[in-house]
């Protein structure tokens, strides 16, 4: 069973990097470079797993995961995040409170997301 | 003690001698008033003896016109009596006039018939001088034999052939005397008397029986002196000041006895009066010393007050005007005192906000440069969990293998600035300064941007005139590219940016105005400070550590200068302005180099793995007229340096595979590799980088990014 993965995130190599290691991994990956991109590209094609970024301009991940939590509510959801621990907004936490299935802090190794999307 | 009390004691202090003054004038005016009425009464008592002298002088002369009388000498007693019957007729105040022998029978008398008479006088004692002397006598008070009536003799001896032949008796009425002394008008309750030599009354008022002896104390009075002031009680025991007068004629003694509490109610009357004007005076005193030490201690209380208020921080009124010099100025010193304390607090209140804001900065920027690190490493992460997976000649691998690269750069970027500010931040690096126009330095700058393609997303204006500085050309290019930089960043597509260059004043002037976002002006001061990023929300499209502006702005101030930014508010676009000390320009003496004319031709091979960089150094020494080769890693270097054999080598220290150093000492090691010039170009020019430099071989050593005219002067200085 192949999943189909979006990956979201500003940074176009990570996006780029992401998709080419999923890709390897057998998975099918869509790209969207922030949240509002993220809404449209499932909506003209679901994917089964949300990876996404949170500090995104536009839309970022806290509206993508509020979106998706509304519209499809059966899409699982992995944030990644470089973090802000010094901020008074802690991403992956924030993240956490709002239910996602998982989080990753960057950088963080390959291996373990692949771990993570097989259990979803 | 209160201000008051002290105002108080000051006025009695001063009122008191002058109170003390004033009580002796006064007195001594009391004792003058009263011995201005003595000294009256005194001059009186002389002017009614002399009445009287004058009364007696009067009835002696009358007697001595009778002695004289031709009657008495030819001894015709009848017609003689006659005679004395008339002018006793004319003297009422004579009682009887007598005419008696040597013997004291009495021969005539105008009360009897001629004749009658045989009776003795009375009053020997007078008779006997008259006899004795030859010269008239006033004789004492006696009783008169036929009435017992107190009377008065005046004796006036006749002389006939030089012997006294008879003695002439007029016999006077004290009740005449009375008479005189009632002229006088004496104010009521006053006494006159006049009494004879024994003391006894001839004369009174208020009346008194003739022959009555005056007071004991007076009669000693005038036995010790016969002219003076008695102070003593009268007949009615009344105290009373007699002045009096003993006359020389009479040997009578008058006095005028004047009420000593009249006199003396006087006398107190102006006493009390002057109490009552130092009390009132006093009281004048100690009033306006309330009313004055109100007037001051008011102010005080006030300002005391107000300088407790301004202690405690609340807002304050100081008295504008008081009624005291002295207070004015020290309400002003306490308001100047306030106002130094209030702006103190107030400066450290704002250091503290500065402090915390510059805390907050500091933990923003933690937590930025923690994201902005670990984004590339993520994505080098996942490029290196593909590229063990994929083989190298997969679409994916090659991919991979970019994002390594551009991510690697990237960081290297960030690591690079990190360490550029802190490094300036702590005053590590050294200017090393050189006069030149910065139009050349911006102008290349902004050609070397062009080339690079950095600026083609936005339309670039300029307007640059000539301005030279006395400065490190290379921190001021680092300057202007963090300017355009950041004029990149915040500005869209499409739109323009602006850098225009020129002279005001005595400053050489930079401004780079955009059309970004613009600035809230409350963050354009903050602008520069370490670590303050504009206000970005979560849009990373800015990117960036914020150390940019705070690195124009040290650089800036290290030359001298100050930068300054300014917005028209958010959304208007913001425009930097770098002002530099102006230096004059060289004297024309020397002309600028025209063009590339002079400049001989030589193979240049440029080792630089950074695509603009080499783009850029290709251009300017190709449009020189150098031929050039240029290689990306130090093994491609060396491989074309074998072949082309350049006379110049510009070799970057930071390549992938070899370093700068290490191509250089193959290269000098190669077959005529020692006529080579080489130079060197690195991101930093610190004394160590430029001694490592000259170690591994390099002639010269360029700091980046790397000026076309430093260049052409470095490969002019090595032919």
């Amino acid at each position: 069973m192949t999943k189909r993965v979006l990956v979201v995130d500003d940074d176009a190599d990570m996006r780029l990097t992401l998709k080419l290691a999923l890709e390897i991994a057998g998975y099918d990956v869509d790209m969207a470079s922030n949240g509002r991109e993220a809404l449209e590209a499932q909506r003209r094609r679901a994917a089964d797993v949300l990876v996404t970024d949170i500090f995104m301009p536009d839309a970022d991940g806290f509206e993508a995961i509020d979106a998706f939590r509304r519209e499809f509510p059966a899409t699982k959801i992995v944030v990644v995040s470089g973090g802000a621990q010094f901020t008074k907004r802690d991403y992956l936490p924030d993240a956490e409170l709002m239910g996602v299935d998982a989080t990753l802090q960057k950088p963080f190794d390959v291996d373990t997301l692949l771990a993570l999307l097989r259990t979803l | 003690m209160r201000l008051r009390s002290h105002l108080l004691l000051l006025s009695i202090a001063t009122a008191a001698p002058v109170m003390i003054l004033a009580a002796v004038v006064a007195l001594l005016v009391v004792r003058q008033d009263r011995d201005n009425v003595r000294n009256a009464a005194g001059d009186r008592v002389i002017a009614v003896m002399s009445a009287i002298d004058a009364e007696l002088r009067g009835s002696l002369a009358t007697l001595r016109a009778l002695a004289a009388s031709s009657h008495l000498e030819t001894g015709n007693l009848a017609a003689f009596h006659a005679e004395a019957r008339r002018v006793v007729r004319a003297h009422p105040d004579w009682l009887d006039f007598t005419l008696a022998a040597l013997d004291g029978r009495r021969i005539m008398s105008t009360t009897q018939a001629p004749g009658r008479d045989g009776s003795n006088v009375v009053n020997r004692e007078s008779f006997d001088e008259a006899v004795a002397t030859g010269r008239p006598v006033i004789g004492s008070l006696a009783q008169e034999l036929d009435r017992g009536d107190w009377a008065i003799p005046l004796r006036m001896p006749v002389i006939q052939d030089g012997r006294v032949k008879y003695v002439l008796t007029a016999v006077l009425r004290p009740d005449a005397f009375v008479d005189l002394l009632r002229a006088q008008r004496l104010p009521d309750g006053w006494v006159v008397g006049i009494t004879d030599g024994n003391g006894r009354l001839i004369a009174r008022l208020p009346p008194l029986a003739p022959g009555s002896e005056a007071v004991a104390g007076w009669r000693e009075a005038v036995k010790r002196s016969p002219q003076g002031l008695y102070r003593g009680v009268t007949l009615e025991g009344q105290a009373a000041y007699t002045p009096y007068v003993t006359s020389t004629l009479s040997g009578w003694v008058l006095g005028i006895a004047m009420p000593a509490a009249a006199v003396d109610a006087a006398a107190w009357r102006s006493l009390w009066l002057v109490i009552l004007m130092m009390v009132l005076a006093a009281g004048i005193a100690v009033g306006l010393a309330v009313l004055i030490g109100r007037r001051i201690a008011a102010p005080i209380a006030g300002l005391a007050e107000a300088a407790d208020a301004a202690g405690r921080g609340e807002p304050v009124v100081f008295p504008a005007r008081t009624p005291i010099a002295e207070i004015d100025s020290l309400a002003a010193a306490l308001e100047r005192a306030a106002l130094a304390m209030r702006e103190k607090q107030e400066l450290a209140e704002r250091e503290k906000r500065a402090l915390q804001a510059a805390d907050r900065a500091k933990d923003e920027f933690l937590a930025m440069l923690s994201h902005e690190l670990r984004n590339p490493l993520a994505a080098l992460t996942a490029a290196a969990h593909v590229l063990k997976l994929a083989p190298p000649t997969e679409p994916a691998a090659i991919k991979a293998r970019a994002v390594v690269e551009r991510q690697t750069k990237h960081m290297a970027r960030l690591v690079g600035d990190l360490l550029d500010i802190s490094r300036v931040a702590m005053g590590k690096v050294a200017l090393q300064r050189e006069r030149f126009n910065l139009r050349e330095g911006v102008g290349n700058l902004l050609n070397v941007w062009r080339a690079s393609g950095r600026l083609e997303r936005h339309k670039v204006v300029m307007d640059l005139k000539p301005a030279w500085v006395d400065a490190d050309r290379a921190r001021i290019e680092q300057v202007v590219s963090n300017l355009l930089d950041n004029a990149v960043k915040f500005t869209p597509a499409g739109k323009t940016i602006s850098v225009a260059l020129g002279l005001e004043d005595e400053w050489a002037v930079l401004r780079v105005s955009d059309q970004g976002e613009g600035l809230e002006p409350e963050s354009a001061e903050r602008m520069f400070d370490l670590f303050v990023q504009g206000e970005r929300g979560l849009d990373r499209a800015a990117g960036g550590l914020g150390v940019g502006l705070a690195l124009v702005k040290r650089l800036t101030e290290m030359h001298g200068g100050s930068v300054s930014a300014a917005s028209g508010g958010h959304g208007r676009g913001a425009t930097f302005t770098v002002k530099l000390p102006a230096v004059a320009p060289p004297a024309p003496a020397r002309p600028e180099p025209e063009g590339d004319a002079r400049v001989v031709p030589r193979r240049v091979l440029i080792v630089e793995d950074n695509d603009d960089a080499r783009a850029m150094l290709h251009e300017v020494l190709a449009f020189s007229g150098h031929d050039v080769r240029e290689a990306r890693d130090g093994a491609t270097g060396l491989a074309l340096a074998a072949q082309a054999r350049p006379d110049i080598a510009l070799i970057d220290i930071g390549l992938p595979d070899l370093d700068g150093y290490e191509v250089a000492r193959r290269l000098r090691a190669a077959p005529g590799g020692r006529g080579i010039g080489l130079i060197a170009i690195t991101g930093y020019g610190q004394a160590e980088d430029q001694r490592r430099a000259y170690d591994a071989g390099f002639d010269a050593h360029l700091t980046k990014p790397v000026a076309p005219e430093r260049l052409r002067q470095v490969i002019a200085g090595l032919q």
